[in-house]
């Protein structure tokens, strides 16, 4: 039996003026390793908040390089794992008493990055869409899910994932997650193991549900110029850690903080006019950068202070965005 | 003044399987050289054949892998080289690392997981140089990964103690530690984060001023070739369809492939609509028919589906293999509006 999608109260789907799609307020992770003397812990999300609006859909960025904890918040999300501390609200409603219901699994449904891992290699592609379809959705819901990716029935009847090409199947793994219906999408790197000549053919596929599906997508990626070209809002992360968060086009266009102009200018630009001419440090021991007290980026920042290194900096609203970085204090520059 | 001339190389994968043979067509007849002391790209989408042809042209030659065509020849400062005339393990071993040498994708498949990094050095002083005294090795290392602007202490570690930007470097100036005269970088960036990335093409640029010599970039992310090349070939399909100077190709690509795939490219401030190409990249077991671009070009004729385009230099060190660039296109659309 299907569940009615109308405004039942208590259900996720009534709404309450202002509400947000989706709240996530001081997401804590923290990951344990080892056991007894050997055991280590790591902090791979920490402090976390932002939110998605309900009134209109939206494009999210969540950036940052490997080992940011982006892909982690991705999982908490979708209640792969359970938070340490701090709160999940997904229309309103805390993500502990909605984990596994069927209802929440319809609303939210998720993009992997590589899509010969999303599809079982033993079982047809539009077996998935038949089962997805008889029990979650309006009969002729998929085929009219495959039509809006641009693939058809007959392109992907009979066939088995390693028979279609990287490009193909991640517009089918997208045409299955648009089957219940949904209003937020989870994607994870959705684009990293696509051809640069088709990539553009998925980022366009997300514009296109967000302006004619109202389809709200949460982009989690390393790739600013994909996420420059597709989303609204974005968050910068580090070492678990949002940095910058605001609109895509003020954080990118005009960084404020130090990690995120660092990020800004290491993004190689396809123009040979363009070449990197200063130098950069790297940090070699990178791990060494959860653990550290105080600003993770101090190690490698160029207005570093004695403050930076001790203790950790608030969030300062600039410039319609928030920067974690005591360069926004008032008197910053004369400070010792 | 060149130093590597490949002509016609065809270099295809072929399997056999109860007497029915199977090639695939990875490096399908391709010419170029690459002159002394310059950065030369390939780039291409993935299953186009250039880390193939980077395979046969650094001498990693093995089955399934099959050398069918062609020359590869080197000329270095003291002899000529036909690549392809080596015979045995042996006379392949006195040219790999010391003329020419290879950084491969995946830094952890070339590092052993189970010896330190300086144990990795002394293999490859040791089988080369045969230095044996551990000063004149210590001292040898120790310059070379300083001028890198690495840190000792990681000879100490093992591979799996290091970051994956850090292991890349090591493979870096593992293979360049001999002064080879061509290196061969197979996507030497890829899977590292940007800031990582950024370091890696730093110290390529680094090493090749230093050194002087010569590089043979695979990639197939245009903005790193962009940042490193000097000339730049794109592979599509087990051929080179353009080859130019970096500035010329990206300022004024010639071929439709090379357009589409530089038009979709999303920058940091531009928002403005990007497209795909339509298809996708065609099986190189039975490519398609005369130019092998043609099922997805958006300007192609008649003619593109049953003759293949050769490689033609239509302005100064700028060669195109399309039939656009022939001059023929005219009188095909004489002939088509005559009818």
């Amino acid at each position: 039996m299907r569940t009615s999608r109308n405004s039942t109260p208590g259900s996720i789907n009534s709404k309450v003026p202002g509400q947000k799609l989706l709240e996530v307020k001081g997401l804590t992770k923290v990951f344990t390793k080892g056991q007894g003397l050997v055991k280590s812990t790591i902090l791979a999300v920490n402090n976390v908040s932002f939110s998605l609006q309900r009134d209109r859909a939206e494009i999210f960025t969540v950036a940052g390089e490997s080992g940011s904890g982006k892909s982690t918040v991705a999982k908490l999300i979708l209640g792969f794992e359970i938070p340490t501390a701090g709160q999940i609200l997904y229309k309103g409603q805390e993500l502990s008493t909605l984990r596994g219901k069927k209802q929440f699994m319809q609303d939210v449904q998720p993009v992997f990055q590589n899509p010969f891992e999303t599809f079982n290699p033993l079982k047809k592609v539009e077996s998935y869409f038949l089962e997805t379809e008889k029990n979650f959705a309006r009969p002729g819901a998929a085929k009219k899910c495959l039509e809006l990716v641009g693939l058809s029935m007959d392109e992907i009847g009979g066939k088995y994932p390693s028979e279609m090409s990287g490009g193909q199947l991640q517009r089918a793994s997208i045409a299955r997650a648009l089957i219940t219906n949904p209003s937020l999408l989870i994607v994870d790197e959705p684009v990293s193991m696509i051809d640069a000549s088709l990539r553009m053919s998925v980022i366009n596929l997300f514009k296109k549900f967000q302006e004619e599906q109202g389809v709200s997508i949460l982009y989690i990626t390393h790739d600013l110029a994909t996420a420059y070209y597709v989303s609204d809002r974005i968050a910068i992360m580090l070492r678990g850690q949002i940095v910058e968060i605001g609109s895509v086009k003020k954080v990118l266009d005009e960084p404020l903080h130090p990690y995120t102009q660092l990020l800004k200018s290491s993004v190689p630009v396809p123009d040979p006019a363009e070449k990197w001419t200063s130098d950069i440090a790297l940090s070699d021991m990178e791990a060494k950068e959860y653990v550290q007290k105080g600003c993770k980026f101090a190690g490698r920042c160029p207005h570093v202070k004695e403050l930076c290194r001790i203790r950790e900096p608030d969030y300062y609203e600039v410039d319609g965005r928030s920067v974690k970085c005591y360069i926004y204090e008032k008197g910053w520059d004369q400070s010792a | 003044m060149s130093i590597l001339r490949v002509e016609n190389l065809k270099a295809h994968y072929v399997t056999r399987k109860h007497r029915k043979v199977t090639r695939v067509l990875a490096v399908d007849g391709v010419s170029f050289q690459i002159n002394k002391n310059e950065i030369y790209g390939i780039a291409g989408e993935s299953g186009c054949g250039k880390s193939t042809l980077l395979k046969a042209v650094s001498g990693l030659i093995k089955p399934p892998l099959e050398v069918v065509e062609g020359q590869v020849q080197y000329q270095f400062d003291d002899r000529d080289l036909d690549l392809l005339t080596l015979r045995g393990e042996q006379e392949r071993r006195e040219i790999r690392g010391v003329r020419i040498s290879h950084i491969p994708q995946g830094s952890m498949s070339v590092l052993n997981p189970v010896r330190r990094i300086r144990k990795s050095f002394e293999d490859i002083i040791g089988a080369h140089l045969g230095i044996k005294d551990k000063r004149e090795f210590e001292d040898m290392v120790r310059k070379h990964i300083e001028a890198l602007g690495l840190d000792w202490n990681v000879m100490h570690s093992f591979p799996h103690q290091l970051s994956g930007g850090m292991r890349q470097r090591i493979t870096i100036a593992l293979a360049t530690i001999l002064r080879p005269d061509v290196i061969f970088a197979d996507e030497p960036t890829t899977a590292l984060d940007v800031v990582v990335q950024r370091g890696v093409v730093q110290l390529i640029k680094t090493i090749k001023k230093e050194q002087q010599n010569t590089l043979v970039i695979v990639t197939h992310d245009l903005a790193i070739h962009a940042n490193l090349c000097d000339r730049l070939a794109i592979m599509y399909a087990g051929k080179i369809v353009e080859e130019a100077d970096a500035e010329a190709l990206f300022a004024d690509p010639k071929h439709p492939y090379t357009e589409m795939l530089l038009d979709s490219l999303p920058i940091v401030g531009d928002r403005t609509t990007r497209e795909s190409a339509p298809g996708a990249p065609p099986s190189l077991v039975h490519p398609p028919s005369g130019c092998r671009f043609h099922p997805r070009c958006p300007q192609a004729m008649e003619r593109c589906k049953l003759e293949a385009p050769n490689l033609i230099e239509v302005e100064i060190g700028h060669r195109v293999a399309c039939f656009l660039q022939e001059g023929i296109v005219d009188e095909n659309v004489q002939e088509f509006d005559a009818r």
